[in-house]
């Protein structure tokens, strides 16, 4: 493996440096579950899921306005109940110690969740 | 006592060559390397004290080397890291089991290399240039007016199509990317996989199958859509064992 596996690059290899430093921290992203953190595991494994369904929702929300399709109460009520569940996400995280990237769980060969 | 396997090797009469190139290398933890073979496929395995094995970089470094020092002369499908089996006899049955799979696989393999291409940019400024170019394209749209002034509610919507958008038009960037890339390399019969915004800084993080002789070509290619994307950082690797390559689920 001593032979020089870069075969191009125009500028500089921090970039990938950072890159390969991140394989090394996935660690702190798995998911560990033992007898002595089953709720907070349990937790962090919940809210992900539930992280991952509001930015869909969020995501198809935002094609719907955009389109154009929605009259403006609609757009008014989305916002509201878009920006709560937002806001009840961010207290769920606080109450749990939890941070946006706990949420993102690696899955091995198809990267991160979000 | 396991058997780790390394690899998956063809062997089309050349299983003598094999055990002398085994002869001259070494597994993990200096273990002696052997084949087990059935047919014209070998594993090449050696013995392994589950009590001492350890899951770590430095052996998954030994392991890729080991692959890596087949690959120079054999066809091969490299094993996930710590394969084990329990003895000699469920690796030949399990090679004769899956025969039909791994033969074909080698065959797309066959003469071929793996490369690495990872694109990054500078996400800050790819925003922005993005922005700045769909503003002069179309002057920027928001929600459509309305006769009641704007709630709280509406300009965080405002806020998130913002941002949508802008999702919207760095995945569209990545895409012509993607595309420009995926007509290079399908004139040099390369299969390619493509995985796209792995993070900030990382929009394209592909791997390619093509043929031994193409090297040179590939890099030139590259080099021609560095100069044409001189705002992102081209990161070309290889070659490398087919690692992304391998179809086979044993069974």
């Amino acid at each position: 493996m001593s032979e020089n596996k870069i075969l191009f690059n125009s500028g500089s290899l921090d970039d990938l440096s950072e890159e390969i430093g991140k394989l090394s921290s996935e660690e702190k992203s798995k998911l560990k579950l033992t007898p002595d953190n089953a709720d907070s595991g349990l937790a962090k494994l919940v809210l992900t899921l539930v992280e991952l369904i509001r930015k869909l929702v969020e995501k198809q929300a935002m094609r719907r306005v955009d389109g154009g399709s929605l009259t403006d109460e609609e757009i008014e009520r989305l916002g509201e109940t878009l920006m709560k569940l937002e806001m009840k996400m961010e207290e769920l995280k606080k109450h749990f110690n939890l941070t946006d990237r706990d949420l993102n769980i690696n899955l091995g060969p198809l990267g991160d969740l979000m | 006592m396991e058997i780790m396997i390394y690899a998956l090797v063809s062997v089309r009469g050349e299983r003598g060559e094999l055990d002398v190139l085994l002869n001259g290398i070494k597994g993990i933890s200096g273990g002696h390397l052997y084949a087990v073979s059935a047919n014209e496929v070998a594993a090449v395995v050696s013995d392994i004290e589950q009590s001492r094995f350890q899951a770590d970089r430095a052996g998954a470094i030994e392991y890729a080397g080991v692959i890596e020092a087949l690959s120079r002369q054999f066809t091969l499908l490299p094993m996930r890291f710590g394969s084990a089996m329990e003895s000699t006899e469920a690796i030949h049955q399990m090679l004769e089991r899956n025969y039909p799979g791994i033969d074909q696989n080698l065959r797309q393999v066959e003469n071929k290399f793996e490369f690495g291409l990872k694109v990054f940019c500078d996400s800050e400024k790819l925003r922005t240039d993005l922005m700045a170019q769909s503003r002069a394209d179309n002057p920027e749209t928001t929600l459509p007016t309305s006769e009641t002034p704007n709630s709280v509610y509406k300009d965080w919507v405002n806020k998130k199509l913002k941002e949508h958008r802008l999702e919207e038009l760095l995945l569209k960037h990545v895409d012509s990317v993607i595309s420009i890339l995926t007509e290079q390399l399908t004139q040099m019969n390369a299969q390619c996989k493509f995985k796209k915004m792995s993070s900030e800084s990382m929009i394209i993080d592909a791997v390619f199958l093509l043929g031994k002789s193409l090297k040179d070509q590939l890099i030139l290619k590259i080099e021609e859509l560095q100069n044409r994307y001189p705002g992102l950082n081209f990161i070309l690797t290889g070659p490398w064992p087919p690692y992304n390559f391998v179809e086979i689920t044993i069974t």
